[in-house]
């Protein structure tokens, strides 16, 4: 009988609780209401963390890390940047309709100070990793990127997108002209449109760093760098020598350099968020 | 659509071909509306269809996990 009476009250159902860790207010030592139902105690001990995280372990090969909130967020961009088109399975991808909701939460979370971005990307569709740069470039709040091991072609802009952008010593960023190893699907190929296209990407480029076009456009064009291109391939400080990353260095520096600009962005909105 | 990567193109493309479609429908993962896919014994989720930008924040649902069918 009483098998049927908890049966009856849907586990999972009642209470509905939002996945979302406890607020301040709620110390997870001292509950401040004991449960006098034994049956309402009971239904929600019947939730799906558990399962969730053998699960994560099973599918993934990784554990869920104890939640703590964190006032920055990282974004990873890797593999290719998929764009219209999905790619084969053997492409490591980032998806853009996936990214640009998530900064827009970003940018609407209150409790989300600053952003740090990592890129360890070989490029991808130009109107996708565009989008994505763009999103990050009017973003109102502090930014860092940090190429780790590569930022090649779409991913450049990526890079200098953010407020402040750091390289690793040994990590490499392509620069080439999209024409000659660009692929275009479904749109008339003429060298117009390749170039238009390109325009937006150095455009792009040298108005979010320091990088002049002159010299931006010779570094894409330059002869005898690539075997079977032309272009240049710009490592660790070379970048920052050329105008187009601000500084070598890691995930400690674009941790320090995040921490400053959060405080500065603070004095000038002059309201504490937390 | 431009790819613009130095990588080539052979190896980024290989198999575009021979990629399969799976049905997908469209369904609540968690109580937020999503696009999910059957790929032969699991489901797995394709993309959010959520206007919420929040729900894109969430840990449990995103391109590529795998949903159990809800039944």
């Amino acid at each position: 009988m009483s098998h049927y009476h908890s049966y009856n009250e849907v586990p999972g159902v009642f209470p509905y609780h939002p996945p979302s860790e406890p607020g301040p207010e709620t110390d997870p030592h001292h509950p401040e209401q004991p449960c006098d139902d034994p049956n309402t105690e009971k239904t929600r001990v019947v939730g799906k963390t558990k399962n969730n995280t053998l699960e994560t372990v099973k599918e993934m090969g990784t554990t869920q890390v104890p939640e703590i909130k964190s006032n920055i967020h990282c974004l990873t961009i890797v593999g290719q940047i998929e764009g219209h088109l999905v790619l084969p399975p053997q492409n490591k991808t980032t998806k853009y309709e996936h990214m640009i909701p998530q900064l827009v939460a970003l940018e609407q979370s209150p409790e989300v100070e600053g952003i740090v971005v990592v890129l360890n990307t070989v490029g991808g569709d130009v109107e996708a990793g565009l989008a994505i740069a763009e999103m990050i470039a009017s973003l109102s709040k502090p930014t860092v990127s940090v190429v780790l091991g590569g930022g090649h072609s779409i991913g450049v802009p990526i890079a200098v997108a953010t407020d402040y952008s750091f390289i690793a010593e040994t990590a490499s960023m392509t620069i080439h002209p999209i024409r000659l190893n660009g692929l275009v699907i479904g749109v008339p190929q003429t060298y117009e449109y390749l170039d238009k296209m390109q325009d937006r990407v150095v455009r792009f480029v040298t108005a979010h760093s320091q990088v002049s076009q002159e010299k931006f456009r010779e570094l894409m064009f330059r002869t005898g760098e690539l075997a079977r291109d032309i272009g240049t391939v710009l490592i660790g400080h070379e970048a920052v020598e050329c105008g187009l990353i601000n500084e070598v260095g890691g995930v400690q520096h674009a941790m320090v350099k995040l921490k400053n600009l959060i405080e500065e962005w603070k004095d000038r909105n002059g309201v504490p968020l937390q | 659509m431009i790819l613009y990567t130095p990588m080539q193109l052979e190896l980024v493309l290989a198999g575009l071909e021979q990629m399969k479609h799976y049905p997908e429908r469209k369904t609540t993962v968690n109580g937020v509306p999503a696009l999910v896919r059957n790929v032969g014994d699991r489901e797995e989720l394709v993309q959010l269809l959520s206007t919420d930008p929040q729900d894109y924040l969430r840990s449990d649902i995103y391109p590529g996990v795998t949903v159990m069918p809800v039944r």
